[in-house]
């Protein structure tokens, strides 16, 4: 038979979905199909099934499915997922980010055809180079202590598309401050990320035969988590389903759009979800949180849902606590107090199922060095963690993995490895040159597998190895690389992740005796036993003076904060919070006030 | 989908080279123009079986005309392909490598051999050059290996061994047919074969004969080591499984008497390219290919010409029912054409059926060290829809001979066809071994032969001879003739307002030249009338005052009576007149205008 990239590892386990309704409905779908999924509910495995079962059965390589998702840390996580079916990678199966979709499957192929007035060959701007544009043009337009950030213009360029509309000038300042940025980025030849996806946009808005090509390839898009995605991808997805054919399968809970300040509108799911031509499905079981803790996060919500438990019977704790002593207090409470209760709790519980979850970075910092004191690992994911999350740690991360025992049982899968690495080199290679780099790769892994050893060596020898001639070579992955450079920074003497195992590094999950220290943002999709949630104070949750808009993102970024939990919430404040000043008792949180109350009313 | 165009450059005999093409490519040419290489370019991009050490192309590979340059020269081997966009499955394997978005869209795939990227200083040995294979215009973009597979060339060589390929099972065409077969036969039938098998089976082992044959060998074997050592004996078929049997079916022939060993080489031929075309069908058809080129080299080498005539009509016909198949799914259209033929040949019995924008005509250009094939195809020749069904009704198997032909003399009939080449015998130029045909177009529609050799068709020196025609009034039948291949041949001038001479004139520049009459009234004038008299006189029952008029003629070839002497020829029949007055061509009596085209195509052609 043709080889295909399917497995029929599927039909295992659809039988599970039978008994939901909701889950089955998606899985039978034919046409479009929006998924309104709330939290726990087994979005992910419905996506995941249905993905492998379009594959199976409905399409046929060099036909496939684009699964689109917000983050590289979803797009591993999706393809991990798929990895467990006996999915991988394959040219007819995408999973990446809407960037990653746009620059590959449509400015490559077809930009230069239709004429786009991009630079040859796309060339992405570093971090660096973008903010130094940015700031000249501000400044040059607007003098010096000009009063915008770049993500002010970053929203502004993604959610005002019509540039030859009224709308573009709705703020003159960010529209000639864009046109100057954008100018200065051309006159280097150069293009940024939002680039990519405005100009995906304008050649599948204003170039007919791009559609038939693209739903050629491409007859199944499906799209993760469709609340952060934003206008851009909005129109791109309603363009190539709704004219040019393509079948669409989205999945989302606008309940948990927190990205509003970037430019995503989780109204926009909403939509789609309303259209006559799309099939509208609910979930409705949640398989995560006790039913107590489901309960809990409508009132904070101030919604009805009507979600249900799939377990009624479990029980879950819910306090609030005050410590008055402000951060340093907290965090005391939380190593002293809530963590050894927590593991006491429940047997096998470990350290890998509690999460301290905040808002900003900077409260990590006085939880991480409290954890450190107390002689805690932790895991860190957030904008002051040692180092991002991009393709290229993700996937020395998952190396290491592989290497630390991973290769026993496949997980992660050395093909997908493979076949990511060959990913990072631009242009698509020809045979030779990815049997090259397969080779090199597989040789390299083989040669550094380990149960026991400390992380910096092997990220020294990959880098010497293999990463670093690719980077060295390619322009485009010059902010990867410098990620890659704080990762072997922190694994350093003296660094943050000094004396960090392979095995550790290998992943963020599956690491029992790491307590987990995150953002509020960047723990969706994740679930833990036991939620903390810290700094839960006034002007901080939310900020002082939000708009409704604003205040409303705030409450949905609490919800999701408290539906990440399985048995156990904690919410902890000091009714203040350090200001310019000295303190400033603003009182806790009003979402805290307002849950603690309605709670006690519903359980009354 | 077909393949619009090919381009070659610095590979085999051929340098910068380019053609269009049409739906099917016939390849015509002589031996060791580079036909083959023209196919073997294609398997480079296009054939899966293909290892990578047969990419990897050696010295010997250059084109020649680079002399001590093919170090450091670049091969480009380059096809591009159109009329794929309205099935999805085609549009998905060549949507990234379209160059034109159209309508229609055109995609390219590029086979590149060049110094490896990373080399510092020039290529010093082939090991230091590689081969890269990509899409569209961005040499990053790699070509699938997967649309190798999917849109395969599969090639058919020149001088295979049908019958060795039929009888190994694991090659045999016939193998898929007969799996198909075998998985199709429901439970109900194989028990009921095998028990029939059984049966007959046993009913032979049961036979007294047989038994007594058995017990003979039963009691030799216990007189010779006694009962304890000897096993009971029986003769009988050894059981035999139902799968076995069927993989042991046979092609068989002429009725079911002899194998296909016995059969004759062209048999054996035409059966395995049924098979193959059947083949095809089935990939296709199971979705395991997208789309077939299919190549066939010199397919005349084993088939009678009126078989390799309806053999390739049949691949080379347009799709007919391709729409009544059925896919299981319904997500794919059927696709319109998912054939694309490719011979080579010089059969002339090819060439006169192949469709006749498919005609691709190679040839050489230059000698020595600069020599190189050059390509014509009639793919993008101006032909109208009429001149092309005019052309394709009338090229047979003779006409068909214009397409390997140096030069070419068009003439009206075959009065021409006869005596032209005895005067060019005369005049010591002989046609055929300067590769010149002579080209009867029954009639006097010139224009659509003249554009097929032309510059934008083939090619092909030509000449073109026509009678006066000269009428009562006014100008004589051939000005308009002429005036009509002189708007073909040179579009611009305005010929309306020329004389009659002017007219002529100019055509005789351009290789159209005309008599003074009609030929038979001018071969009289030319010294022939006594021979035209005297087989006149032999072939027809003449009363007396018909000899005499004849007499009359040749006395004084100035007082025919045009009409009536055409009217004695055409009782005789004008080819076997022609053929007969032939033997009396010589140098003297050639006409002049005859003698002019005949210098002219003979220096064309050198």
């Amino acid at each position: 038979m043709p080889l295909r990239s399917t497995s029929s590892a599927y039909l295992r386990h659809a039988g599970d979905l039978v008994g939901n309704p909701g889950q089955q409905a998606a899985y039978d779908s034919r046409g479009h199909c929006v998924v309104l999924a709330g939290p726990g509910s087994g979005k992910t495995k419905t996506l995941v099934l249905k993905l492998a079962r379009i594959l199976a059965e409905d399409v046929r390589a060099p036909r496939g499915v684009a699964c689109i998702t917000y983050s590289q840390e979803c797009a591993r996580e999706l393809t991990r997922r798929l990895e467990a079916l006996g999915l991988r990678d394959a040219p007819n199966l995408f999973v990446g980010t809407v960037h990653g979709f746009c620059l590959r499957h449509i400015l490559m192929p077809y930009a230069r055809l239709a004429g786009l007035a991009v630079p040859y060959p796309l060339s992405l701007a570093t971090t660096r180079q973008t903010d130094s544009a940015f700031k000249q043009v501000a400044e040059r337009l607007l003098g010096a202590g000009q009063p915008y950030k770049a993500h002010d213009m970053g929203k502004y360029r993604r959610v005002h598309l019509d540039r030859d509309g009224p709308d573009w000038e709705s703020d003159p300042d960010l529209a000639r401050i864009t046109e100057g940025y954008e100018a200065a980025l051309r006159r280097g030849g150069l293009i940024d990320f939002d680039d990519l996806v405005i100009f995906g946009n304008r050649l599948v808005s204003d170039h007919d035969w791009v559609l038939p090509a693209i739903q050629a390839r491409w007859p199944v898009l499906a799209v993760d988590e469709y609340q952060d995605l934003g206008v851009p991808l909005h129109r791109i997805v309603e363009r190539l389903a709704f004219e040019g054919g393509v079948r669409l399968f989205a999945v989302g809970d606008a309940d948990q759009s927190v990205y509003g300040f970037a430019g995503a509108d989780g109204a926009l799911l909403l939509e789609l979800a309303q259209r006559d031509d799309v099939e509208a499905v609910q979930l409705q079981l949640n398989y995560r949180s006790a039913g107590r803790i489901i309960r809990a996060s409508e009132l904070a919500l101030g919604e009805a849902r009507g979600y249900q438990p799939h377990d009624p019977r479990r029980q879950a704790v819910i306090e609030f606590t005050e410590r008055p002593g402000g951060l340093e207090d907290q965090a005391a409470y939380v190593v002293e107090s809530l963590i050894p209760a927590a593991l006491a709790a429940k047997p096998g519980r470990a350290l890998g199922d509690i999460a301290i979850l905040y808002r900003a970075a900077s409260v990590g910092d006085v939880f991480a060095d409290s954890l450190t004191a107390a002689g805690y690992d932790y895991i860190r994911v957030d904008n002051a963690a040692p180092y991002k999350k991009v393709g290229l740690t993700s996937w020395i991360e998952d190396c290491a993995a592989w290497c630390a025992g991973g290769w026993r049982t496949g997980r992660p899968q050395l093909a997908g490895l493979i076949s990511r690495w060959i990913g990072f080199r631009s242009g698509r290679p020809s045979e030779l040159e990815s049997r090259r780099m397969a080779r090199a790769l597989t040789s390299f892994l083989s040669g550094h597998r380990a149960d026991e050893g400390a992380a910096a060596p092997f990220v020294s020898a990959i880098r010497r190895t293999l990463v670093d001639p690719l980077t060295a070579s390619d322009r485009s992955l010059a902010d990867q690389r410098e990620q890659v450079r704080r990762m072997s920074e922190a694994l350093a003497e003296g660094g943050k992740l000094e004396g960090l195992d392979l095995k550790s590094l290998g992943g963020r999950d599956g690491s029992p005796t790491h307590i987990n220290l995150l953002t509020l943002h960047s723990a969706k999709g994740c679930e833990y036993d036991v939620v903390i949630m810290v700094g839960m104070d006034m002007g901080a949750m939310p900020w002082r003076r939000e708009t409704e808009d604003e205040l409303r993102e705030s409450r949905r970024l609490f919800y999701v904060g408290l539906t990440r939990a399985r048995d156990a919430v904690h919410m902890l404040y000091s009714g203040w919070i350090p200001g310019r000043y000295g303190a400033q008792r603003l009182g806790r949180s009003p979402f805290v006030e307002e849950l603690e109350e309605r709670l006690a009313a519903a359980e009354e | 989908m077909r393949i619009s165009k090919i381009k070659i450059d610095n590979f085999a005999n051929f340098s910068e080279f380019e053609i269009e093409t049409g739906d099917n490519l016939v390849v015509v040419g002589e031996n060791k123009v580079g036909k083959s290489n023209l196919i073997f370019a294609l398997q480079l991009i296009l054939d899966p079986g293909l290892s990578e050490r047969d990419r990897q192309l050696g010295l010997e590979h250059f084109w020649d005309g680079l002399g001590d340059n093919k170090l450091g020269a670049v091969i480009e081997i380059v096809i591009e392909l159109t009329d794929f966009e309205g099935d999805p499955r085609l549009l998905a394997h060549l949507g990234d490598c379209i160059v034109d978005p159209g309508p229609p869209m055109v995609s390219r795939l590029t086979y590149r051999f060049q110094p490896k990227a990373d080399l510092e200083g020039g290529p010093q040995s082939m090991a230091d050059y590689e081969y890269i294979l990509f899409g569209g215009l961005d040499p990053d973009n790699a070509m699938r290996p997967g649309l190798r597979r999917m849109l395969p060339i599969d090639v058919l060589a020149a001088l295979r061994d049908a019958e060795k390929d039929l009888a190994t099972w694991r090659h045999s065409p016939l193998r898929p047919l007969i799996e198909g077969l075998t998985a199709g036969l429901g439970e109900d039938d194989r028990d009921a074969i095998q028990e029939a098998v059984d049966t007959a089976q046993n009913t032979l082992a049961e036979r007294d004969e047989v038994r007594t044959v058995a017990q003979i060998i039963s009691d030799r074997l216990q007189k010779m080591v006694g009962p304890a050592h000897a096993t009971p004996i029986s003769l009988g078929i050894a059981p035999t499984r139902i799968d076995a049997l069927l993989r042991a079916l046979r092609l068989l022939i002429d009725g079911g008497a002899r194998g296909i060993a016995d059969a004759s080489l062209g048999t054996a031929n035409l059966i395995f390219l049924a098979l193959k075309s059947l083949e095809l069908d089935r990939l296709v058809g199971e979705g395991e290919r997208d789309h077939t080129f299919l190549a066939v080299e010199e397919p005349e080498a084993h088939l009678h010409p009126h078989v390799q005539r309806l053999v390739y009509r049949h691949f080379l016909a347009e799709p007919e029912d391709a729409a009544d198949e059925e896919e299981d799914g319904n997500e794919d259209p059927v696709p319109a054409t998912r054939l694309t033929t490719i011979l080579t040949t010089h059969s002339p019995h090819i060439a006169s059926i192949a469709p006749l924008r498919s005609l691709v005509l190679l040839r050489r250009d230059g000698a020595g060290a600069g020599d190189r094939t050059v390509g014509f195809s009639t793919a993008k020749t101006p032909l109208t829809d009429s001149d092309e069904a005019d052309l394709q009704r009338y090229i047979d198997v003779t006409r068909g001979e214009l397409f390997f032909a140096r030069g070419v003399i068009l003439v009206e009939g075959d009065a021409e066809r006869f005596l032209v080449p005895a005067f060019a015998e005369a005049l010591d130029i002989p046609l055929d071994q300067r590769g010149i045909s002579v080209c009867s177009v029954g009639g006097t529609n010139f224009a659509p032969y003249v554009k097929l050799l032309g510059p934008a068709g083939l090619s092909i020196p030509y000449v073109v001879l026509t009678d006066r025609d000269p009428v009562e009034a006014g100008s004589p039948l051939a000005r308009g003739r002429v005036q009509k291949l002189l708007e073909i041949v040179e579009p611009g001038p305005v010929y309306d307002d020329l004389a009659d001479a002017a007219i002529f004139r100019r055509g005789e520049r351009h290789g159209i030249f005309v008599n003074s009459r009609t030929l038979e009234p001018e071969l009289l004038g030319s010294g022939l009338a006594r021979r035209m008299g005297q087989i006149l006189k032999s072939e027809l029952p003449l009363r007396r005052a018909g000899r005499e008029a004849i007499d009359g003629w040749v006395a004084d070839p100035a007082t025919v009576d045009v009409d009536r002497l055409l009217g004695l020829i055409e009782r005789v029949g004008k080819g076997r007149f022609a053929q007969r007055l032939a033997a009396g061509a010589t140098e003297r009596r050639c006409p002049a205008y005859i003698r002019t085209a005949l210098e002219r195509i003979r220096d064309a052609v050198a």
